[in-house]
């Protein structure tokens, strides 16, 4: 299995311990990965509100550039698996709107045809690799601990968009993947109200304001009424937020989650026996210590 | 109004064809010349009389036509005014009054397609009129008489369902003095009403009201009652089905006098459906305490015993009747029947894929039928409305409406009766128990019905919340199983979080997940959304397509019970109709074959969408017989037909090529010859000119009654006599009249439209349309496109398909 | 109207009829004063995009997506937000936050500051970042008028 690798922004630059783990653990599963020059997607949460045309010609140049190495993509981010899949469906199927990036494009030696795909970290490990593979190098299993599994919206919506093919009968998706995961980690992937609901991240990103973080703390208060031991997720925004969503309820309602949150990867990682400081695993702004504690 | 021209020597031995031209007021008068029409009829071969008159269709008018049938001898008729689909029949009528056969009758439209359409072209108009009466006498000149075939009946009704509906039906026609053979899939009748507490507006207990139905059909002498029954197969035609039924057994005699004693040693458990799952019955069990027949019956997928093979006989040894039977086997029953009554009901909507409500997942979310069975003095809680999660009774209750309804996630049509029961139930909750908080959540309030509006104010007035706006979400409380409701006051435009303790969705109904089965047994339609298609929505809403079976109740669409059982006793109206006579007569334009031309290759009986044709004798003997009695008279074996040895009565080829011929004979590169299905694109035609569309004049209309009588050879003929286009239209694929002939008409027409393309010539000049009556607007855009068409097909283009449909020399 | 049409079809949005469970399911609804997918649709809908497009409340949409999940009627709802923001945007009205993002990223290629982020990168024994064509990207922003909405 051999991918180009999209990090995107966050990961490289604010949390470099995702990519190194990200890194490792992919390598111990037999996946091959290859950097290319690749910019920001770019998210559909600024660049396509403010013109769709730069975002599309943006989110076609990055495909262009897997597509001449004849790779397929793996992103790390909720974000940029959404532009991404979103901007190769959509320049796939209609003619019109590829003609014109391709003429954009063609100044710079760049023609979107359409032959690769996007995945997506977390069905990659879930469906591509499997979890098999994944129970069979776990040496320190999550010994049953309560997680919550967060997806994030861009991981699954539109569901007509990111998974055409799973379609349920009322046209909607409900994902696994990340649960099935957290099985295979040993650990006990609970169910909790509202979770499905968006963390919110993009409200503070583009307004700010403490309000901001209503949406987030419901999330979590949602978990600790389910006993929730940890947090995962498949998205540096939601993994930023619920962090920052903790340090904010502290200040502002004095209340403490102690919830501690993981990337996906940094969860795998601790489950494949790994060494927790080499991911900066212990330098969550949310103490991870108790959790690691458990599992140690 | 002329005077009749004089007498002509007939140019045919022997006939003599009056004109009739309508000025219909200033309907057609005002536009067309009619004067001059009439002139131009008279001065057509075999023409013996051609007049105007003001009012064909009144009295006098009619009257005037029957005195010149005696006084001149006519032997044709040709009326030029309305549609023929408004006076046909009355002309027809008129002229077998005045003694001659009616199907020497033609009808020229230049009303609907003319006058209303070229409002402010006269002169074209009048060209158009002349042309239409021209065709007309051609076709008139080669009508043959017919007599119309009569079969018998048989007096005997089926009727399938034992539902309201059904029960209405059977009754209706038992009383009559018929014969009926009601036959139900399940242990007992009753149907969906049994199930129900209290009905609306009345707030009548249900089963009070339709127990006594019941009853009368379980004693009635005139009904057969056939339980845990289904109908296995169905042969034959209108008056005459021979219909095959398997009969379940009960492994219970009727000695059983539903003492009850037998359930209590059965070992075995199973969800009880009655009780929407919500209960459990034993092994043993009979449907529910007022079912009819009463006799218990055993589960035979639950026993512990089978094939004979008695392992446990706990039942039979408590039984004191003696009355317990494991031998029992399946019973076929025969039936011939004249009549067929289909009330085979609905099912309810299941809102599991709706995964944001929660159902399923959390206990104490349910529907509106498990309500039903919760609320019932007979239920699972003897009546006390109790959380599943606790059996505690409920303080806040809300329900959601719309679920599975108006929606592309589940299903698109309105379910009509979720907003009436959700107000009878909210009212029986505030009766039963008025401190609970009961809060309805919708998007419109359909009260529709008599007494409707008056029981939806009464729920106002008991202090039940109305709130405009269903919730995007329901989460639980995990410990305690409330629910919260999120979602947006739209009166109010707040969000609001609304706290519940139960929550009841309203869900829709839809068709029962097999009615594939019985639609395909007796060649029904299904609409779009799956229940059975009626043969017209608004006048004909019991009958089917299919002559001799009619619908009732909800298998036909959703609706609540006085609508049930007014279509019931509709249906059992029009059943009556067909049987009381013991005869009917089927109209004369069926296909008859023609055995010295008929090679028995089986095309035609491939093609007949009602298989009514069947292959008799072996080898070369093999020739096809029409079953004229089931024949709906499409044409399309005729258009198939390779050898021409299968004609449609009064639609024969010979008739439909003299008017291709006769619309080609003045200026043919100008015009369009368009084939129109009476009962779709034709009555579109009508409807655009009812509407008074204006559109440009080039198009000649020849009436088939199906798309599928089409056949290439009329197409190739219209080519070849140098028409410019020629448009084929029908109804609708999926909608056909014929159920799906017009498939064929696509076929043939995609055939020549390849053939036309390697032969170098523009396929765009043969235009398919599929228009329905309701589509005038679409007929005119039609014909608007291919004026355009017309005025660029030039002179080489006409004399190639002139050439190239000229017959070759094998 | 007509640029916003350009973008999304109306007849479908038409078939919109208020059931607002998108609303009830909007996360920015749920915390901020906003009058929620419903209301801008409907009042687009009917009063032209100029009645929403001055609107701050129009940029609060995170296009999560889940109103479009449970829409009964499948209208694309984000789809019309977007057309609606992308006109906004050519009038001049953006959000400080994002105008700043959206012109980071159409200049440098990233929307993170990359100031020592190889330092850091070294501690866990990654490479430096990717060296980004950033002619390529701003080119392709300028042709694309970007710059023309984004200037303050």
């Amino acid at each position: 299995m051999r991918y180009s690798f999209f990090p995107g922004c966050f990961i490289p630059a604010r949390f470099p311990g995702f990519e190194a783990a990200t890194r490792e653990v992919l390598r111990l599963l037999g996946v091959e990965l290859v950097d290319l020059d690749f910019s920001c997607c770019p998210p559909t949460t600024n660049v396509k509100l403010v013109n769709y045309d730069t975002w599309l010609a943006l989110a076609a140049r990055n495909l262009c550039l897997s597509e001449e190495q004849g790779l397929n993509i793996l992103s790390i981010c909720n974000g940029c698996t959404a532009t991404l899949t979103e901007a190769n469906k959509k320049l796939k199927e209609k003619p019109g709107q590829r003609r014109k990036v391709n003429q954009l494009l063609k100044d710079f030696g760049h023609r979107f045809e359409g032959t690769i795909q996007v995945h997506h970290l977390g069905p990659l490990l879930n469906r591509t690799i499997g979890l098999e593979a994944i129970r069979e190098r776990v040496v320190r299993p999550l010994k049953g601990l309560r997680i919550a599994a967060h997806y994030g919206c861009h991981y699954f919506r539109p569901p007509r968009v990111m998974f055409p093919h799973s379609l349920t009968a009322s046209a909607s998706y409900v994902p696994v993947g990340l649960d099935n995961i957290v099985s295979a980690l040993g650990g006990d992937p609970i169910q909790y109200s509202r979770k499905f609901l968006c963390c919110g991240s993009v409200l503070g990103a583009n307004l700010g304001g403490d309000d901001t973080y209503g949406v987030v703390w419901e999330k979590l208060q949602h978990m600790a009424d389910r006993e929730a031991e940890a947090i995962v997720v498949p998205c540096p925004s939601c993994f930023n937020q619920f962090e920052m969503g903790q340090v904010m309820a502290k200040r502002r309602k004095k209340i403490k989650f102690n919830l501690p949150v993981f990337y996906i990867t940094e969860l795998v990682a601790l489950a494949f026996g790994l060494n927790p400081e080499r991911f900066g695993l212990t330098e969550h702004t949310i103490k991870t210590k108790n959790f690691l504690d458990k599992i140690a | 109004m002329a005077q009749p021209e004089k007498k002509k020597k007939p140019q045919t031995q022997g006939l003599r064809i009056g004109v009739y031209v309508c000025h219909c007021g200033l309907n057609i008068g005002g536009v067309v010349d009619c004067r001059a029409v009439a002139e131009y009829a008279a001065s057509l071969p075999d023409v013996t009389l051609a007049v105007d008159s003001m009012y064909t269709c009144s009295d006098p008018g009619q009257e005037q036509i029957k005195a010149d049938i005696l006084e001149h001898d006519l032997n044709r008729v040709v009326v030029a005014s309305c549609t023929p689909r408004l006076h046909e029949p009355t002309f027809r009528a008129a002229v077998g009054e005045a003694g001659l056969n009616s199907y020497l009758l033609e009808m020229a439209n230049i009303r609907e397609h003319c006058s209303w359409v070229h409002l402010h072209d006269k002169e074209a108009a009048t060209a158009k009129a002349k042309d239409l009466v021209r065709m007309a006498v051609a076709r008139a000149r080669l009508l043959a008489p017919q007599t119309e075939i009569v079969v018998p009946v048989t007096r005997r009704a089926l009727v399938l369902g034992g539902g309201v509906a059904g029960i209405q039906a059977s009754l209706d026609l038992a009383n009559a003095g018929y014969k009926v053979g009601l036959v139900e899939r399940s242990g007992s009748i009753g149907g969906r009403m049994a199930q129900i507490d209290k009905t609306f507006p009345t707030m009548d207990c249900s089963i009070c009201i339709l127990a006594p139905k019941m009853s009368e059909v379980g004693r009635h002498r005139n009904i057969e009652l056939m339980t845990l029954s289904e109908l296995e197969s169905v042969e034959g035609y209108v008056g005459n089905f021979k219909v095959k039924v398997r009969q379940r057994p009960r492994y219970v005699t009727d000695k059983c006098t539903s003492c009850g004693d037998c359930v209590a040693e059965c070992p075995q458990l199973a969800p009880n459906d009655f009780d929407a799952g919500l209960s459990t019955r034993r092994g043993i069990y009979i449907p529910f305490a007022q079912a009819v027949p009463s006799t218990y019956l055993i589960d035979m997928d639950m026993c512990l015993n089978k094939e004979g093979i008695v392992a446990c006989d706990k039942c039979y040894q408590a039984c004191q009747h003696n009355c317990i039977d494991f031998s029992q086997k399946d019973e076929i029953h025969h039936l011939e029947v004249g009549a067929i009554i289909v009330a085979t009901g609905m099912d309810v909507y299941d809102p599991t894929p709706l995964t944001e409500f929660g159902y399923r997942k959390f206990p104490n979310v349910i529907t509106s039928l498990e309500f039903e069975r919760l609320i019932n003095a007979g239920g699972p809680s003897s009546g006390r409305l109790i959380r599943p999660s606790d059996g505690r009774s409920p303080e806040k209750v809300a329900f959601l409406q719309c679920i599975g309804s108006r929606s592309f996630r589940s299903n698109v049509y309105c379910s009509s009766i979720c907003c009436m029961n959700t107000i009878k139930d909210v009212l029986l909750i505030k009766e039963h128990w008025p401190e609970t908080e009961v809060s309805v959540h919708y998007i419109d309030i359909r009260a529709y019905g008599k007494g409707f509006e008056e029981l939806f104010r009464r729920a106002r007035m008991e202090g039940v919340q109305f709130i405009r706006g269903l919730p995007g979400e329901i989460i639980e409380n995990y410990k305690t199983r409330n629910l919260t409701l999120i979602g947006e006051d739209t009166l109010q435009g707040t969000i609001y979080r609304k706290e519940a303790d139960m929550v009841v969705l309203s869900v829709g109904v839809e068709p029962r997940s097999d009615s594939e089965v019985i639609q395909r047994m007796l060649n029904l339609s299904q609409a779009a959304d799956g229940f059975l298609l009626e043969a017209h929505p608004k006048l004909r809403p019991v009958d089917t397509p299919v002559s001799g079976v009619f619908l009732a109740g909800c298998v036909e669409g959703p609706k609540d019970i006085r609508e049930s059982v007014t279509q019931a006793s509709a249906a059992a109206s029009r059943a009556n109709i067909l049987m009381a006579q013991g005869q009917v007569s089927v109209e004369a334009i069926t296909a008859r074959v023609n055995e010295d031309l008929c090679t028995g290759c089986g095309l035609c009986a491939a093609v007949c969408p009602f298989k009514s044709i069947r292959l008799e004798g072996e080898g070369k003997d093999k020739k096809a017989v029409v079953i004229e009695a089931s024949c709906a008279g499409c044409g399309t074996c005729a258009a198939e037909c390779p050898f021409g040895a299968i004609e449609q009565r009064h639609f024969t080829d010979a008739q439909i090529l003299s008017q291709v011929q006769a619309a080609t004979e003045v200026e043919p590169e100008r015009l369009v010859v368009a084939f129109c299905c009476n009962w779709c694109s034709y009555a579109g035609a009508d409807f655009a000119g009812v509407s008074r569309m204006q559109y440009p004049t080039p198009v000649r209309i020849i009436r088939t009654m199906c798309s599928g009588r089409v056949s290439t050879k009329f197409i190739a003929e219209a080519f070849l006599r140098g028409a410019a286009a020629v448009l084929v239209s029908g109804c609708h694929i999926g909608d056909c009249h014929y159920i799906n002939a017009n498939l064929h008409t696509e076929k043939r027409v995609r055939k020549l439209w390849r053939r036309m393309e390697k032969g170098g010539l523009d396929p765009n000049r043969l235009q398919l349309a599929w228009i329905s009556a309701a589509e005038g607007n679409l007929f005119a855009e039609k014909i608007n496109q291919l004026a355009q068409i017309v005025a660029k097909v030039t002179p080489a283009e006409i004399e190639r398909s002139r050439e190239y449909f000229k017959p070759k020399k094998k | 109207m007509k640029e916003v049409w350009k973008h999304i079809e109306p007849e479908h949005l038409y078939f919109c009829y208020e059931c607002s469970r998108c609303t009830g399911s909007c996360p920015a609804a749920m915390v901020l004063d906003t009058p929620g997918p419903r209301r801008i649709l409907v009042s687009c809908l009917y009063s032209g995009p100029n009645a929403v497009t001055g609107e701050e409340s129009l940029w609060y949409c995170t296009t999560c997506h889940v109103c479009e999940d449970r829409c009964p009627q499948e209208l694309h709802i984000v789809e019309l937000l977007t057309a609606l923001m992308n006109v906004a945007a050519a009038r001049g009205n953006i959000p400080d936050k994002i105008r700043a993002v959206t012109d980071k990223i159409a200049r440098t290629g990233r929307s993170v500051i990359t100031y020592r982020v190889d330092e850091e990168r070294a501690r866990f024994g990654l490479s430096p970042l990717a060296q980004i064509n950033v002619e390529e990207v701003e080119a392709l922003a300028a042709r694309t008028g970007l710059f023309e909405k984004v200037k303050t």
